[in-house]
């Protein structure tokens, strides 16, 4: 298959390569006669990205042509944490540090672990926001967002 | 000679029950994040990175490098009794340590382990009190266009040390570097690839980044591909350790030898000074040189204490030889040193050729930690809470995921009490964890967006000074030395291609 995981992660970076490359020489000329502008680096920079990303697309096309896909399951596990984390940032401010860093941290240890004894690790989320909060708010005097302001 | 008085001055402040606190409390902290399989002394100075806005300078950076000097050895306790190193710098730990737990001799593999932690970090430390002010006077020679030169041979070196996969070490450079042009451009009031967003117009913080790449993909990889925890548990459930048995005896010192430990060292020191070379390369490299010189060649791997002490002499010397340039131009060595320079620069301290000069009071107590940690703590730690150490690895893994990204993402949000740096710790997380799972090389990644702008920065006047005449870098002779430096390089990693590094590859 030539789009595998890999493949489609290269052309990603490929893509975005690009974009970059395009955004820096709307920067203007790299070449003034003051000497170098802000445009030369990044244009440097993106061309050398897009000759890399390009070898390894090649390469990878090389040593997969012929191989079969693997049997492995897939694993969805790391989208779930990325998408507790999401949540969590945006409820940060609005629900504030315990309701939100509760939750989040009851999640992620469902997710690491299993949906059973729930209870017991209902109180270890709290256990573990309460005893952070002391350490950010007491300890190291950072002001966390609480819905009593 | 100032510079050493002033660092040997320095232990009065190691008396002040605060300062020594935040030493001691370091060096547990990496000691553990060391010995769990998976985690690193590196994601823990990531995660006590925003804690460091709330102490000074002096403090943070004892405690870095107590947290340094602990990341160092304690990747050794799990290599040695369970078979399964829980830092890369220990993968040639287990070569021998193993064997010896194999043959009831753990306890002595560790305390092995120990006094050559012990020894390296000591001579690493002292060679860097003694060394880092003359290489800071050299570092006034380097102008404009060596510094230039300088620069582009550390990213140039990081890249092609990592063989096998140099085009995707060249890649993460890239990314690293494209990070580092968004902003204000530091030439012209211009904004580059802010795209509109006024909280890019300072650029990308250090913080996430740091905070992203090492904890949060961290957390991502344990949730991607989680070790097998209940092995591990059950094996750790096995060994037992006394601590009568961790003292070497004599005429086991004897039989190793010296040389051996003095060697390693400086193997593990120079490594150190290169950049993105770390730990496990100075450890595979110490191993080669003390088997390649040995009389019984045969007897490693099989639990010779030769083995143990050539790797953990070597990895711990290696503390003390990354900070070399770290100290005096502002490259940092490996991660770890990577996260100290951010410690610096959040504070408003900019590392370089002047540093040693303008901020000595800043830096001796830093020294004196490493010095203190390797000799003190390392021992100390291994005699008073060695029995327990394996238990470590039966830590619950989805309550310590839990704290990670909790401590993380509020950590982010520390330093500018704004959800923006959150979203960013988390893009820069979700970045380096395709990285690494796509087997890219994050340190390029790292070093590029550290070394991006003053890389730039000095490119652009170089050429300034010399009306575009690129032949500047080579007609001015500290350019030209960084040039060559550059080249030989180049030959010995590329051309010649030496044998691998199963450690830095596993």
């Amino acid at each position: 298959m030539f789009l595998n995981r890999q493949n489609s992660f290269l052309f990603l970076i490929l893509a975005v390569s690009v974009g970059y490359l395009v955004s820096a020489m709307s920067l203007g000329a790299p070449v003034a006669e003051s000497g170098l502008t802000p445009s030369f680096f990044p244009i440097l920079v993106g061309a050398a990205a897009i000759l890399f990303s390009t070898i390894l697309i090649v390469q990878n096309r090389r040593e997969t042509s012929g191989k079969t896909a693997s049997d492995a399951p897939r694993v969805y596990t790391h989208l779930w944490v990325i998408a507790a984390i999401f949540v969590y940032i945006m409820a940060f401010r609005t629900v504030g540090y315990f309701i939100s860093s509760g939750l989040f941290v009851f999640a992620l240890i469902v997710i690491f672990s299993s949906v059973e004894k729930l209870v017991v690790k209902a109180v270890i989320s709290a256990a573990i926001v309460a005893i952070c909060y002391v350490m950010f708010q007491k300890l190291f005097g950072v002001r966390l967002p609480t819905l009593w302001g | 000679m100032d510079f050493i008085f002033q660092v040997f001055g320095s232990f009065s402040l190691l008396l002040d029950p605060f300062n020594m606190t935040y030493v001691v409390l370091g060096f547990v902290i990496g000691t553990i994040f060391a010995a769990i399989p998976g985690l690193t002394a590196t994601l823990a100075m990531a995660l006590l990175l925003p804690l460091t806005y709330s102490l000074n300078v002096e403090t943070a950076l004892m405690a870095c490098a107590s947290i340094y000097m602990a990341g160092m050895c304690g990747g050794s306790i799990t290599a040695t009794t369970i078979n399964i190193p829980g830092a890369p710098s220990s993968m040639m730990t287990a070569l021998d340590g193993y064997p010896m737990q194999q043959q009831g001799k753990g306890a002595l593999a560790l305390g092995h382990a120990a006094l050559g932690s012990m020894f390296g970090g000591a001579v690493g430390a002292l060679l860097l009190i003694a060394v880092a002010p003359f290489v800071a006077e050299l570092s006034l020679l380097v102008k404009t266009t060596g510094k230039f030169s300088l620069l582009a041979f550390a990213l140039i070196v990081v890249v092609i040390a990592q063989r096998g996969q140099v085009a995707k070490a060249g890649l993460a450079a890239c990314i690293g570097l494209m990070l580092a042009t968004v902003g204000l451009d530091a030439m012209e009031p211009i904004t580059r690839f802010t795209y509109g967003n006024s909280n890019l117009t300072a650029g990308i913080a250090l913080m996430p980044v740091i905070i992203g790449t090492f904890a949060i993909a961290e957390v991502l990889m344990q949730a991607f591909a989680p070790g097998d925890e209940l092995a591990t548990k059950a094996a750790a459930d096995k060994v037992k350790i006394r601590r009568r048995d961790f003292i070497p005896p004599w005429s086991d010192i004897r039989k190793i030898g010296f040389v051996c430990y003095f060697k390693s060292c400086l193997i593990g020191y120079f490594v150190g000074t290169l950049p993105g070379a770390g730990g496990s390369m100075g450890s595979f490299l110490a191993y080669t040189e003390t088997v390649r010189t040995s009389d019984e060649p045969e007897t490693f791997g099989k639990g010779n204490p030769k083995g143990i002490v050539a790797s953990e002499s070597a990895n711990n010397a290696v503390c003390g030889g990354a900070m070399v340039p770290m100290l005096t131009f502002g490259i940092p060595g490996d991660p770890i040193t990577a996260i100290m320079l951010g410690v610096l620069v959040i504070n408003g301290i900019q590392p370089g050729p002047q540093l040693m000069a303008d901020q000595a009071g800043l830096i001796a107590p830093m020294l004196a930690a490493l010095l203190f940690s390797a000799v003190f703590l390392i021992p100390l730690t291994l005699y008073l809470i060695g029995p327990y150490f394996i238990k470590i690895v039966s830590i619950r893994k989805d309550v310590l995921y839990a704290v990670i990204a909790l401590l993380a993402i509020v950590g982010s949000y520390v330093a500018t009490y704004s959800t923006f740096q959150m979203f960013m710790a988390l893009a820069m997380g979700v970045l380096a964890f395709y990285l690494r799972r796509n087997g890219f090389p994050v340190i390029t990644m790292l070093l590029g967006y550290i070394l991006g702008p003053n890389l730039e920065e000095f490119l652009r006047r170089s050429l300034a000074l010399s009306n575009g005449d690129p032949t500047t870098f080579v007609t001015n002779m500290d350019s030209l030395f960084f040039v060559l430096l550059t080249l030989v390089f180049v030959y010995f990693l590329v051309i010649r291609k030496p044998a691998r590094n199963p450690a830095v590859e596993a």
